[in-house]
């Protein structure tokens, strides 16, 4: 498939759900265009549309791993991305047990869920969140090098990381908004299948 | 005392119990179809968890239940039930087999045995306890 496609069916691919503006908004396209590309991936059997939303068929992934490996080849002989990429698995740890201590607190050896009553055990987790954000700018730079789009990330983060400051918490891991959570699970996802390698866990 | 049919890591402790036919989903296809088909609130959702992150849609369209027979509550697939407060069971295994999941180590038989032995029954989530939650017939 074309780039422009593969970054369309990437996006749908990386959300699971979304319409046309949603994936306009990712990846600097206009409604419109991504519009006429979901309508051409369904007729090639790679797209859905169900209640105005698009979702991948089982036959995205693979056409997006085969695109991935030849649009994605120099990335992934890059030493630099290869340093970079070898320690985002410990960081993506950390991130995950940051997460789950922004949802649940430890009582007494019982995870029970955060009510967000106590500001500072908020603002101790929200500081680690932060800091693990900063630790993606060089594996977010060295991929956009090759790839422009890979900079979105920056720009997601940024944004929802400056709503977090000014009180908007939702923005820390709500599935429905463009949260930290959202933005870093898009990125690993993306990281896995630019370097065609397989989730671990 | 009710029959356990499964248990495995609690994600959230919740006193909502979801009751419904568990139905095994093995690809983005079979979601799809489960939505399109308006049944999606009749079931509580069995994956094999870690891989399965096209399990979303489903729960942001209204998944009452899940169970996976891989990955940790600290996962994207934990981190999402909590925050779609959907009742989840992690890891998943028979109350009366041997086998158990080991990271990097699980024959697909494993995997097999609890899909074959899971999916269709009427069963019943119980996620009170702090660290097991249990699939319980219904």
């Amino acid at each position: 498939m074309d780039k422009p496609d593969y970054d369309v069916l990437n996006v749908l691919a990386l959300k699971k759900m979304a319409d046309a503006p949603t994936i306009a908004a990712v990846i600097a396209a206009s409604p419109a265009d991504v519009e006429k590309r979901l309508e051409s991936l369904a007729g090639a059997g790679l797209v859905v549309v169900a209640g105005g939303s698009a979702l991948p068929t089982n036959e995205a992934e693979p056409a997006l791993a085969a695109t991935a490996a030849e649009v994605y080849a120099p990335v992934r002989a890059d030493p630099e991305v290869e340093a970079l990429d070898g320690r985002f698995e410990t960081t993506n740890t950390q991130f995950l047990t940051a997460m789950s201590s922004w949802q649940q607190v430890d009582v007494g050896g019982r995870k029970v869920t955060n009510d967000h009553g106590d500001a500072e055990y908020d603002e101790k987790v929200i500081t680690r969140i932060e800091r693990l954000v900063g630790r993606l700018e060089g594996l977010v730079a060295a991929l956009a090098a090759h790839d422009a789009r890979f900079s979105t990330y920056s720009t997601r983060f940024e944004a929802a990381l400056a709503g977090i400051d000014s009180g908007d918490h939702d923005l820390v891991s709500s599935p429905m908004r463009d949260s930290v959570h959202t933005i870093w699970f898009e990125f690993h996802e993306d990281l896995l299948r630019t370097l065609g390698r397989e989730r671990t866990e | 005392m009710a029959d356990v049919l499964a248990e495995g890591y609690n994600v959230f402790d919740t006193q909502k119990s979801p009751e419904g036919t568990i139905k095994y989903l093995s690809s983005p296809a079979d979601v799809i179809s489960l939505i399109q088909s308006g049944k999606l609130a009749e079931h509580i959702l069995l994956v094999r968890g870690g891989t399965t992150t096209f399990l979303a849609p489903a729960l942001s369209m209204g998944a009452i239940g899940v169970i996976t027979m891989s990955g940790a509550p600290e996962s994207h697939l934990g981190i999402l039930s909590r925050e779609f407060q959907t009742p989840c069971v992690m890891t998943a295994h028979l109350t009366n087999s041997d086998s158990r999941y080991v990271v990097g180590n699980t024959d697909e038989t494993h995997f097999e045995e609890i899909a074959r032995e899971l999916d269709g029954k009427r069963v019943r989530l119980d996620c009170t306890d702090n660290d097991t939650g249990r699939v319980v017939a219904a």
